[in-house]
């Protein structure tokens, strides 16, 4: 029970090789909890009967004292 | 699904793997779109368990498929009718429900751990890096010098391009350090086989910028 995307691997052509430099910027993996609360994702179980935009919000002011300062959110399941 | 009448079991599962393959489906009256048939793929069609006359499934579907609507027009095939009681979303593109999916609930507890006893292990579970939000675009990879200008909006040149996915025009490409952060998601100007061709012009227009300003230095800087 596959969806026809769910392992597809995008394919990289380089133009040219080039060292980035490490005094900039960080790795998503190397990123810490404080750096990742406005770099971050979160997989939401919604609970039924509210809507997304009401979830979002929820989820923005439990994260608002820790520095969050914007919160969106993506995907529709019906409308 | 519920089924207004009780319905054979055989029957039931032949039309279930009826509305499996390419189907055509008019949007509901309430609904984004233009209301004139369009056909989708229905790539698996599972049913996990019969209740009387309700039914629970597990569809696999293209993007822009109506359950709802899909559920009614079984129902129409069966003769019975049939409505949509509750739907879940268990995956999309790389993301399922087997993940780190949390609760309001959970997040509000890890926060509270996090602030009170300074407790990271739960908000470390809940707290991905978004670039795994936008795992399924194709995505362009771009010098340290070209990060700032981006960052400030400006549209991405092809000299800028280190390398990149395969995309066509018009696609939403997610621009990206070399070190593999997501510096913000355009709208491609070019297909990615005209920009392995071209020395120079706009290859991607910037739409929604995500990093800060100035994390990358200005581009006289760096050299």
């Amino acid at each position: 029970m596959k969806l026809p995307l769910e392992d597809f691997k995008h394919e990289i052509f380089s133009l040219r090789e080039e060292e980035t430099d490490s005094r900039y910027g960080k790795a998503p993996k190397d990123r810490s909890i404080s750096e990742r609360i406005n770099y971050g994702f979160i997989l939401l179980d919604k609970p039924a009967g509210i809507r997304s935009k009401t979830a979002a919000y929820i989820a923005k002011n439990i994260m608002t004292g820790l520095g969050a300062k914007k919160m969106g959110y993506s995907g529709t399941l019906e409308y | 699904m519920h089924l207004h009448s009780e319905v054979d079991e055989q029957l039931l599962r032949d039309t279930f793997d009826k509305f499996i393959g390419k189907i055509m489906q008019l949007p509901p009256v309430r609904s984004h779109v233009k209301r004139q048939y369009r056909q989708r793929e229905i790539y698996y069609s599972d049913i996990l368990e019969i209740n009387g006359r309700d039914v629970l499934f597990k569809v696999g579907v293209e993007s822009g498929t109506y359950i709802r609507k899909l559920i009614h027009d079984m129902g129409e095939e069966l003769k019975v009718g049939a409505h949509m009681v509750e739907l879940r979303r268990t995956k999309v593109s790389t993301l399922s429900e087997k993940d780190n999916l949390v609760t309001l609930q959970d997040l509000d507890d890890a926060v509270y751990f996090y602030e009170k006893e300074n407790d990271d292990k739960l908000l470390n579970k809940c707290l991905d890096s978004i670039e795994s939000a936008v795992d399924f675009i194709p995505k362009v990879f771009i010098s340290d010098g070209a990060v700032d200008p981006v960052c400030r909006g400006s549209p991405l040149a092809v000299p800028g391009i280190v390398k990149f996915n395969d995309f066509g025009k018009e696609e939403v490409v997610g621009i990206m350090t070399l070190k593999g952060e997501l510096i913000a998601l355009g709208k491609a100007v070019m297909s990615a086989d005209e920009i392995k061709s071209f020395k120079k012009g706009i290859a991607v227009k910037t739409d929604s910028v995500i990093m800060k300003i100035d994390t990358y230095p200005k581009y006289e800087k760096i050299n």
